[in-house]
């Protein structure tokens, strides 16, 4: 294939292999990030009808339809990523079940199918007991949905850094962070302050145990595999991605930790609702340093 | 390679590698990359979706996006040639035989001959990837068979200022 003609030389310039570059650009970050929110307030919708159910009794229509935009923004984002958007078909008509994008789509579309039924129980057919019967098998569902990504990052055998036990970790964490956070902002005056403080926990611990594992990434790491310490080079020192890095640590996990905190002492609800914006603004830096990092490093 | 003004210039293909085990065949989801009974990894271009999975599956950055077509695109040994009974276009254009092509599998095939009589100096790139590639190499030295070896942090090196129609696939 001819790439480039110098006109002084009439030179072509034809390559055997790929050049290095962002081969998944930041329309993926948007993919991962929705996905998170999508299927985390399911999460937390199960979560609330099982410990508040006073509260949630009316969260269950707005949850669905915010977990039905989510999802139509990961697909969207999913599609906008394909080089060829109108193939997308040949996914169910000639499906490779060895790639985790095979079965991710079959499972988020799947979802996809059943949150319209969700909805159709709760805005339609005003039918809780059905609905609540449904909503066990969704969220059931929804751990694979949320889980598949991590599968196919660490099918991304080229990108050392993404390894399966961890990034499987990460991604439920960013689910329950986004959703619970999701939560706190959705639950305006139905959820009951307790209700809200509970989310708040579940938000502070998952900021906690997702920077715990980016840090012990960030330190172990380089011990043990040559081609990780040179990704993470990118974001230690004065590397490319050093200070979004910590500028997404710092949005995503430590300030909301500490403003759960402040807002349990205080008793504030603003407080927690500032922790809940700026963990949904923080985790989308955070997804997104993890994605462009390992495709900066050369491959051959 | 070297240090200056101790240096010299090398060339080695870095092409596909057919990998026995292949990570791009493995994440495709529709497989556009499939195995053809010569154990020829192929890409039917007409059923690729373009998602650029195996662009970062690809260990050694042997695939891309052809920015002509859209789709993922990549050395097939010449697939097409080898069915009609001819040697890769690589092999036929090499001037200086540098590029050695046959059966593996075959024990009196040029190939295999040469890979036995190099006993010792036969070296696969990385192959920590267990993808068991099937391309070999001889006399190739770490740097250039090392991505890592050769590291610059400012990025790569000798296309650096190709602006136009990159087949990186990005499309940011
Ligand atoms: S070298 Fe890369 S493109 Fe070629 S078969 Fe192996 S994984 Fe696939
Ligand atoms: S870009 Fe094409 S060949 Fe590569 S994994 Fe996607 S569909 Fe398969």
């Amino acid at each position: 294939m001819v790439h480039e003609t110098l006109s002084a030389t009439n030179a072509v310039v034809t390559l055997d292999v790929g050049l290095p570059g962002i081969v998944w650009p930041w329309l993926v970050t948007i993919n991962m990030w929705a996905k998170s929110i999508g299927t985390g307030v399911i999460f937390m919708l199960f979560f609330l009808l099982r410990k508040y159910p006073h509260d949630a009794r009316d969260l269950r229509f707005p949850t669905t339809v915010v977990s039905i935009v989510f999802i139509h923004i990961f697909l969207l984002f999913t599609l906008a990523d394909l080089h060829q958007p109108f193939r997308m078909w040949h996914i169910f008509f000639y499906p490779h079940w060895t790639s985790a994008i095979t079965v991710g789509a079959w499972m988020a579309t799947l979802f996809v199918g059943l949150l319209f039924l969700l909805a159709f129980f709760s805005f339609i057919k005003k039918d809780n007991a059905a609905f609540d019967r449904l909503l066990m098998w969704v969220t059931i569902l929804a751990i694979p949905v949320t889980l598949y990504t991590a599968g196919l990052m660490s099918q991304c055998t080229a990108r050392e850094l993404w390894q399966m036990p961890t990034e499987s970790a990460q991604m439920m964490l960013a689910a329950l962070l986004a959703g619970s956070a999701t939560m706190i902002l959705l639950g305006g005056k139905q959820l009951s302050f307790e209700a809200k403080s509970t989310l708040g926990v579940v938000l502070g611990l998952s900021a906690l145990f997702a920077f715990i594992l980016y840090m012990a990434e960030l330190i172990f790491g380089p011990m043990k595999a040559e081609e990780v310490g040179a990704v993470l080079a990118y974001i230690k020192g004065d590397g490319e991605y050093a200070t979004l890095f910590w500028v997404g640590q710092w949005v995503a996990y430590l300030l909301p930790m500490l403003f759960v905190m402040l807002s349990r002492v205080g008793k504030s609800e603003s407080i927690l609702k500032l922790a809940a914006l700026l963990a949904l603004a923080g985790l989308w830096v955070v997804k997104h340093v993890w994605l462009m990092i390992p495709q900066l490093l050369p491959m051959s | 390679m070297g240090t200056f003004p101790e240096t010299k210039r090398t060339f080695t293909p870095l092409r596909c590698n057919h990998c026995q085990n292949a990570p791009c065949e493995r994440i495709c989801p529709v497989s556009a990359l499939h195995y053809i009974e010569n154990g020829i990894v192929n890409i039917d271009k007409e059923r690729c979706i373009g998602c650029a999975g195996c662009v970062m599956a690809c260990p050694y950055g042997a695939i891309y996006i052809d920015p002509e077509t859209n789709t993922a695109d990549k050395c097939t040994y010449c697939a097409h040639r080898i069915a009609s009974a001819m040697m890769p276009s690589c092999v036929v254009a090499c001037p200086v035989e540098a590029n050695i092509f046959g059966d593996l599998d075959d024990p009196t095939s040029n190939i295999s001959k040469y890979i036995q009589s190099y006993q010792g100096g036969v070296q696969v790139r990385k192959p920590e990837k267990g993808t068991n590639p099937h391309h070999f190499y001889v006399g190739g030295g770490n740097v250039t068979l090392n991505p890592l070896a050769s590291h610059r942090a400012e990025g790569h090196s000798l296309f650096n200022k190709l602006t136009s129609k990159m087949p990186i696939g990005g499309h940011h």
